[in-house]
């Protein structure tokens, strides 16, 4: 009888009424994010005004708004997309990252990426001219995320499988020393330099724009799909390196594609927004927290866009006539919601 | 003429039947493996057939994970042959290998988030291919997995929170869902108490498949194993049936123990009876008696004692 019951229900975990409550809510916040994080900001801007801009830019009907036209489709949804593809894609690398590597404390900034690009963002701005500034910072960035990762995985050398430690250590190891030299020419360079490389490394979405938003849409979308594909590879990493060879995984080569793919993902993201800390260690364990008992990437990367989205929102509306940082208000908000989380867990937990 | 024509065909009926019987699954040459310099393993020669169960025992260190590690390709043997239905092991792709040959490992790494039937679903791995998600037939197979091993009330239950026999035969179930025809395991019964010893080597005669097992307690290999091999540093010191290996010349050198060996009243198969404070050398030197030891059986067979300081002489001067 008791066969007979479980095969009818079938195997699959047992979906508690919190978390149906839990999809209802991320479904909600998935359909109104859009336009009610457009309508925030300096200008005021009603919900009503995204749904008029939308559907005179989208399907040419209706009528153009002007100025508020402009402040929505030019400079406030692009900043929203950016927000969250920066934040899907920081928490889907954090995720894979912190799966492959087998260590809870794993985040994208693991080879000293978000070093490497301050290094390179501080060496575009110092020592290159201003003119291009636009140009340089975000190139520098990237080339200097990029080298730290080349480092990194030249220091481990070829035999990723069972270097995971070495890597881990290498990492620690490239992102001080970069971080060193960051400072030291910091140290020699302009306070105005200075302000501008802090302001950076601490994250923006402020310079978002349509043109701006092609590479890391596509290089997330792309990084994602391959990730997406590869679940059952990834999630059988889970049980141990020699028990996921055993279920004809090749270990190393998975390990050393998702490093270098969510590299990828982060770089180019650091070199677009700057480094924003916390979101892509915090987001995988808090819906891991949410959903006990499943690995769902997609879901990871959705509540981490959400909650960049509506980070960068707080970031420009919290003061008014200035711009916080989100790097600031990830970590704040981040670390409060995710210790309530991880004490009401520790409650239930018998 | 009519015989002598009938007869081949006869001949090659026979054989084919038997072939069939017989079928070799793995068979290994000189297999030999060096870490550093050192010979962990050294010119292992084995053959299984279908649907036997071969016993890996030895004492510690012997090299026993080391052999299933290269059997599983886990480690690269220095040099020998390793085949699998007559195929080199190393020419076939990592998935086609995992789609015949089925590993339980001693240990999984802590932190393992997993319910119990999201771990058996990892052995439909191998068969699933990047655009195949799980179906209701893959869900009907991990549900027939768990019922087997009498898991299925725990289906969605943390598998960290299962006692230790249920995660071996939670871990069993993940290599039936693998439908492999090989299953390897590495000793199945560590930690478990005699009850879950007994059920789940019980469970692997069950599942009609070949099955190669590491195992430290030498009457359960008796009594389930239908071949042995015994290592001793890394060199195989006996194989065959259960009778052949375990005999008390071969203990008695290979674990530097003394025992008597009984036919079992069940099966039949070697019963070994340890004799405790007598190490190989005391009981050479000094015999039962100067130790005290109370068993009737000891002291009245002065033949036996005869006996095995006879084979056990012996025996050292046949060395390795």
């Amino acid at each position: 009888m008791t066969q007979a019951i479980s095969l009818s229900k079938g195997v699959g975990s047992a979906r508690r009424p919190l978390e149906y409550l839990l999809y209802g809510v991320l479904a909600c916040l998935t359909l109104l994010t859009p336009f009610a994080a457009t309508s925030f900001g300096a200008a005021t801007i009603s919900v009503a005004d995204v749904f008029s801009v939308l559907s005179h830019k989208l399907l040419t009907v209706g009528e153009s708004l002007g100025v508020r036209e402009r402040i929505i489709w030019e400079l406030r949804l692009p900043r929203v997309l950016l927000a969250f593809i920066a934040g899907a894609g920081l928490s889907i690398a954090g995720s894979v990252l912190q799966t492959v590597t087998r260590n809870p404390l794993a985040d994208p900034y693991l080879f000293g990426i978000s070093s490497g690009a301050s290094f390179g963002a501080v060496v575009s701005l110092t020592l290159f001219s201003q003119s291009i500034l636009w140009l340089s910072l975000p190139v520098g960035a990237f080339i200097g995320a990029s080298l730290s990762v080349v480092m990194v995985l030249g220091l481990c050398g070829r035999n990723l499988s069972t270097q995971v430690e070495r890597m881990l250590l290498s990492g620690v190891a490239i992102s001080f020393m970069f971080g060193a030299m960051a400072s030291l020419m910091l140290y020699f360079s302009s306070p105005q330099a200075a302000a501008s490389v802090l302001f950076w490394t601490l994250g923006s979405f402020a310079k978002a724009s349509w043109q701006g938003l092609w590479l890391p849409a596509a290089v997330v979308l792309i990084a994602m799909l391959i990730i997406l594909l590869n679940k059952r590879q990834i999630v059988a990493m889970r049980a141990g390196d020699e028990t996921a060879h055993t279920l004809g995984i090749n270990v190393s080569h998975l390990r050393l594609n998702m490093l270098l793919l969510c590299s990828l993902i982060t770089a180019i993201l650091v070199a677009n927004c700057g480094g924003i800390g916390f979101i892509g260690l915090m987001v995988p364990h808090t819906v891991r927290l949410l959903f006990p008992g499943r690995y769902p990437l997609l879901l990871t990367a959705l509540v981490g866009g959400l909650f960049m989205v509506w980070v960068d929102v707080l970031a420009r509306t919290l003061l008014s006539y200035q711009e916080l940082p989100v790097g600031i208000i990830t970590s704040v908000m981040g670390s409060i919601f995710f210790l309530f989380i991880l004490a009401s867990r520790n409650a239930k937990r018998i | 003429m009519a015989e002598s024509e009938a007869t081949p065909q006869l001949n090659t009926a026979l054989n084919s039947q038997l072939m069939s019987q017989e079928k070799t699954v793995l068979s290994v040459t000189n297999l030999s493996w060096q870490l550093a310099g050192k010979a962990i393993l050294s010119a292992i020669d084995f053959s299984l057939a279908e649907g036997k169960m071969l016993g890996i025992i030895g004492p510690n260190g012997a090299g026993k994970s080391s052999l299933l590690r290269c059997l599983y390709r886990f480690i690269t043997p220095t040099s020998g042959n390793i085949e699998l239905f007559g195929q080199q092991i190393s020419a076939l792709s990592a998935k086609a290998f995992a789609k015949q040959v089925a590993v339980v490992l001693q240990d999984t790494p802590h932190h393992f988030e997993m319910t119990t039937s999201q771990l058996i679903a990892l052995g439909l791995t191998p068969h699933k291919g990047a655009f195949d998600f799980t179906n209701k037939q893959d869900r009907e197979e991990v549900a027939k997995a768990l019922d087997k091993v009498g898991l299925t009330d725990k289906a969605n239950q943390a598998y960290e929170s299962l006692s230790g026999g249920e995660k071996q035969r939670a871990l069993i179930a993940r290599a039936i869902v693998q439908r492999t025809k090989l299953l390897i395991l590495d000793e199945p019964t560590n930690h478990l108490d005699i009850r879950y010893q007994i059920q789940t080597l019980e469970l692997l005669r069950t599942l009609n498949i070949t099955v190669i097992t590491s195992i430290h307690d030498l009457n359960l290999a008796s009594a389930l194993c239908d071949e042995l091999l015994l290592l001793n540093n890394g060199q195989c010191v006996a194989k065959g049936e259960p009778k052949a290996v375990l005999t008390e010349q071969i203990i008695a050198k290979v674990f530097d123990v003394c025992c008597e060996i009984k036919p079992h009243p069940q099966h039949g198969n070697p019963l070994i009876c340890y004799f405790y404070g007598y190490q190989n050398h005391d009981y050479q030197n000094n015999g039962y008696q100067n130790q005290g030891y109370q068993s009737h059986d000891v002291q009245e067979s002065g033949e036996h004692q005869a006996a095995k300081a006879q084979t056990l002489g012996g025996l050292d001067d046949s060395g390795d």
